[in-house]
C-alpha cells in the first residue's frame, strides 16, 4: 500500500511517500509530518511577519531577545556550518540580497555605497548567542537573519524524526525537490534513486539529459543550482546565489548536490559549494558524505563535473 | 435574563494582594542566598526573570508544543514542567527542552509543586473539567484550552469552580482574539458603529485534512483520535470554529437564541461518525444571522470572518482586517486616505490596529508591524500581567469560555442530527 500526500511550504511543493498496509495510518502520519512543516515554515520564515525569526529581526538589534530552544539550537547549528564552511554559508546574507534587488525582484547592480553598507550589516560574528540565557543579539541595526538557506534541510530532518517515532519504516520525502530524504528502502527496489538533471533541461528532461542518480537508504540528499533570478550587465550574468564573503554573486558554479545522514547539513553544504566552487571538493570529501559539482566549461555538455562517491550516468 | 458578555481592560491596576506579593518576592530575593538557590537558578541556566511566574503545562499533543513555544520566549514566564500521559510525548518534551523542564506522566506532580503558580491545560477536551477543578483547588492559577469541556454539565462545572475562587485565583481561558490587538481594534470599530447597524456575519473553516491521528501503539491511537469522537468533543466547530464564533458574540455583543445545523461525511468515510463538513446557522435575539460551515475535505479559502453591515463589511483573515464600504456609506474621514487592497472587483480599506503607530516609524499601514507577535503570545502577556497586577477578570474568563463552549456544544449537536437546536435564554447564565 502506498500513500502520497502533498502541501505546499517554504515556497514549494512537498511530497511524502509512505509505503505500509493500513492507509488510514499512514495518512494520519503523513498529515502529521506535513502539519510539522508547515509549522516550521510558519515559524522560521522572514516573509510571516509573526514568525520567530521576524520577531528575532525587529528587535534583536535592540537588545538580547530569549526564543525557544529548538530555534535556538538551529542558530547554533547555522553557527557551526558557518564556520566548517568557511563563511560561504552565513544566515546574515539578507542585506546583501536586498543590495542587489534579488529580494523582490530579478536583481541589478548595487549602487554605489549600497553594498559597502550592505556588508557592515552581513557576517555570522554580528550574531550573538548567549546559551545560558538562551537568548541572541545582533550587533547592530539591520543585522537581519534568513534561515532559507537551511531551514528545508531542517524541515526534512524533524520530519524525518517524526516518521521513525511514528515507526513508519519506508517513506520518501522531498521539499520543491530540493532537500531530499528516503527513509528505508521502497518495498520494490533495493534503494530509492533520485536523477540530478543537467542544467537547463526544462520541465521535461529525457533519459540522456541525467547528470547522476543517486541512491538513498536512510539518507538526506541536497540539490543546489544558480538557476532561477538572475540579471546581465557589462556582459556578464549575476545570479541570485551571493558569496558572503565577497559580497556579489557567485561564479564559477552551477549545481551542487550533497548526499549524507543529515539533511539540514546536505542542505547548507550543497549551498556553501555553489559559493566556494571548485575550492569547495575538498570540504566535502569526507565519507559518508557523497557529492557532485557542475562546473561551467567550454566543453560540448557546457560544464565539467567533480563527483565524490556519486556515480554519474 | 441572559448574561452580559463582559469586556475587561488587560493592565492597570495593582491589587493590595499582588503589591504585597510582590514587595514579599523582592525582600526574599534580597535574602536567599542559599547553596539550594544556586543550585536551582543555575539548573534555570540564570534565565528565569526575577519575578518570573512558575509555570507548568499540561498536555503536549500540537497544540501544547505550540503554547511551549511561546512561553519559551516570554521572560515573564517560568516553563518548568511539563505533563503528559504519553511517554513518546515527554521524550519529546527532552528532545526540545532538555533538562531545562521536568517532566511528568501525572498531572498531580505538579499541582503537588507548591513551587508552581500556574497550569496551563492543554489536554483533549473531555479531560479538562478533572485537571481544571483539581488545579483550582490545588490554588494554582488556570489557563485552560477551549472549548472547556464537551458537555455543558462539564463546563458549567469548571465555571463554577473558577468564579468560586476568582478573588484571589486567575482563569483565563483560551480564547486568544480576545487579548489580541488587532481584534479589540476590530471590536471598537464595530461597536463604535463605523459599519452601521449589523447585517449578518458568515464565518468558516476550510482545511483538507483526515484530522486522525496515528500511533504505533494502538491503545494510544484510539486516546489519540477524542477529537474524532462526538461523545469526546463537540465536533468541527467546537475545536475548530470556537475562537470565529467568540468574536462573533463578542462583536456583536449578543449571544445566540438557536442554531440550526448540518453534518456529513464527505470525504474521510473511514469508519468515523463525526461529519467532517458541517454548516450552522445561528440566530441571535436581535434577528441578525450568522452562517459557520467548516471542512475537512477542502481546503480553498481556507478561514475567515466577514461581518456584514448596512454600510460597510469587515473582513478578517489571518489576523489582517480589510473595510469594504457600500457607495451609499457615509463618509468617515480616515479612509481616504487608509491603504486599499485589491479583492477581485472590490477594493478593501486596510484596517490596521496599529496604524498611528506605524505612521509614527514612517511604515506603511500593510509594512511588517515590528512590534507584532503571535496571537498565543497576547493571550500568554495578559495571563502574565494578571499575575503582576492582578487577579482581575480576564478578557477571556470563565464567563466568555463557559458560553462560547455551551453555544459550540449546541452547534455540535444540531449538526449531528441536521436539526435546529433552541438556546434557552437561562443556558447562558450560571448557578
Amino acid at each position: 500500500m502506498t500513500v502520497r500526500l502533498a502541501r505546499m511550504a517554504m515556497g514549494s511543493r512537498w511530497e511524502l511517500v509512505l509505503e505500509g498496509s493500513d492507509e488510514t495510518w499512514l495518512r494520519a502520519v503523513g498529515e502529521e509530518v506535513l502539519n510539522e512543516i508547515a509549522y516550521l515554515d510558519s515559524h522560521l520564515s522572514i516573509y510571516n511577519p509573526r514568525s520567530a525569526v521576524s520577531r528575532l529581526n525587529a528587535r534583536a538589534a535592540s537588545g538580547p531577545v530569549q526564543v525557544e530552544p529548538r530555534l535556538f539550537r538551529l542558530l547554533q547549528t547555522a553557527q557551526r556550518l558557518h564556520a566548517a564552511t568557511d563563511g560561504a554559508f552565513d544566515i546574515t546574507v539578507g542585506p546583501l540580497m536586498e543590495a542587489w534587488d534579488f529580494v523582490h525582484h530579478q536583481g541589478q547592480l548595487p549602487k554605489p555605497g549600497v553594498l559597502r553598507e550592505a556588508r557592515a550589516r552581513t557576517g555570522m560574528h554580528r550574531v550573538h548567542l548567549d546559551e545560558a540565557r538562551r537568548t541572541v543579539q545582533f550587533e547592530r541595526p539591520g543585522v537581519q537573519i534568513d534561515l532559507g538557506g537551511i531551514g528545508k534541510g531542517y524541515a526534512v530532518d524533524e520530519a524525518v524524526a517524526i516518521l521513525r517515532e511514528k515507526e513508519v519504516e519506508t517513506a520518501f520525502l522531498h521539499g520543491g525537490t530540493s532537500a531530499i530524504y528516503g527513509l528505508g528502502c521502497p518495498h520494490d527496489a533495493e534503494v530509492w534513486k533520485v536523477a540530478i538533471e543537467r542544467p537547463g533541461a526544462g520541465d521535461d528532461p529525457a533519459a540522456d539529459d541525467m547528470v547522476a542518480v543517486v541512491t538513498l537508504c536512510d539518507e538526506a540528499l541536497s540539490v543546489s543550482a544558480v538557476w532561477g533570478k538572475a540579471f546581465e550587465a557589462d556582459g556578464r550574468i549575476f545570479g541570485h546565489v551571493l558569496d558572503p564573503r565577497k559580497g556579489e554573486p557567485v561564479e564559477g558554479a552551477l549545481l551542487a548536490a550533497v548526499a549524507g545522514p543529515s539533511a539540514t547539513e546536505a542542505d547548507v553544504l550543497s549551498t556553501a559549494m555553489l559559493v566556494r566552487g571548485r575550492d569547495a571538493m575538498n570540504m566535502v570529501k569526507k565519507p559518508p558524505l557523497r557529492s557532485l559539482l557542475l562546473l561551467p566549461a567550454g566543453t560540448d555538455a557546457g560544464y565539467d563535473i567533480m563527483e565524490w562517491d556519486m556515480p554519474l550516468v | 435574563m441572559k448574561k452580559e458578555i463582559l469586556i475587561q481592560p488587560t493592565g492597570g491596576r495593582l491589587s493590595r494582594r499582588a503589591f504585597l506579593k510582590r514587595s514579599s518576592f523582592a525582600t526574599l530575593t534580597g535574602l536567599i542566598t542559599s547553596d539550594e538557590a544556586e543550585t536551582a537558578a543555575r539548573r534555570q541556566g540564570q534565565r528565569r526573570q526575577e519575578g518570573a511566574i512558575a509555570c507548568a503545562l499540561i498536555g503536549f499533543g500540537t497544540w501544547g508544543r505550540e503554547i511551549a513555544a511561546t512561553l519559551a520566549e516570554m521572560p515573564e514566564i517560568d516553563l518548568v514542567a511539563i505533563v503528559d500521559t504519553y511517554e513518546v510525548m515527554l521524550t519529546r518534551v527532552r528532545r526540545t527542552f532538555g533538562d531545562e523542564v521536568a517532566t511528568h506522566l501525572d498531572y498531580q506532580a505538579v499541582l503537588d509543586d507548591p513551587d508552581i503558580q500556574s497550569v496551563i491545560i492543554a489536554t483533549p477536551t473531555h479531560t479538562h473539567r478533572e485537571i481544571a477543578i483539581a488545579a483550582l483547588e490545588a490554588g494554582k492559577h488556570v489557563f485552560c484550552e477551549v472549548p472547556l469541556a464537551p458537555t455543558v454539565e462539564d463546563a458549567q462545572a469548571i465555571a463554577e469552580a473558577a468564579a468560586k475562587v476568582a478573588d484571589t485565583q486567575i482563569f483565563q481561558c483560551g480564547l486568544l482574539f480576545r487579548s489580541n490587538p488587532q481584534y479589540r481594534s476590530i471590536f471598537q470599530f464595530i461597536r463604535s458603529g463605523a459599519t452601521g447597524s449589523p447585517v449578518m456575519a458568515r464565518l468558516q473553516t476550510h482545511l483538507k485534512e483526515s484530522w486522525r491521528r496515528a500511533s504505533p501503539n494502538p491503545e494510544r491511537q484510539r486516546a489519540q483520535n477524542w477529537r474524532l469522537d462526538p461523545a469526546l468533543a463537540p465536533g468541527l466547530i467546537g475545536e475548530l470554529g470556537i475562537n470565529q464564533i467568540d468574536s462573533a458574540f463578542w462583536f456583536l455583543n449578543e449571544l445566540p437564541t438557536a442554531v440550526t445545523g448540518f453534518g456529513q461525511i464527505m470525504q474521510w468515510n473511514d469508519g468515523r461518525t463525526l461529519p467532517d463538513t458541517v454548516q450552522s446557522i445561528w440566530a441571535f435575539p436581535s434577528n441578525l444571522h450568522m452562517i459557520y460551515d467548516a471542512t475537512l475535505a477542502s481546503s480553498f479559502d481556507a478561514a475567515y470572518d466577514v461581518f456584514h453591515g448596512a454600510s460597510s463589511t469587515i473582513m478578517i483573515r489571518d489576523v489582517k482586517a480589510w473595510m469594504f464600504k457600500e457607495v451609499d456609506a457615509p463618509l468617515l474621514g480616515w479612509e481616504v486616505y487608509a491603504r486599499k487592497d485589491d479583492f477581485y472587483k472590490e477594493q478593501g480599506i486596510n484596517l490596521a490596529a496599529n496604524a498611528t503607530k506605524l505612521d509614527a516609524q514612517e511604515l506603511k499601514p500593510t509594512d511588517d508591524d515590528p512590534s507584532l507577535e503571535a496571537p498565543l503570545w497576547y493571550a500568554f502577556k495578559e495571563f502574565a500581567d494578571n499575575h503582576i497586577y492582578g487577579p482581575f477578570p480576564a478578557a477571556a474568563g470563565y464567563r466568555e469560555g463557559y458560553n462560547a463552549t455551551v453555544a459550540a456544544i449546541k452547534a455540535h449537536e444540531a449538526t449531528l442530527n441536521n436539526t435546529r437546536v433552541d438556546i434557552a435564554d437561562d443556558l447562558f447564565m450560571m448557578s
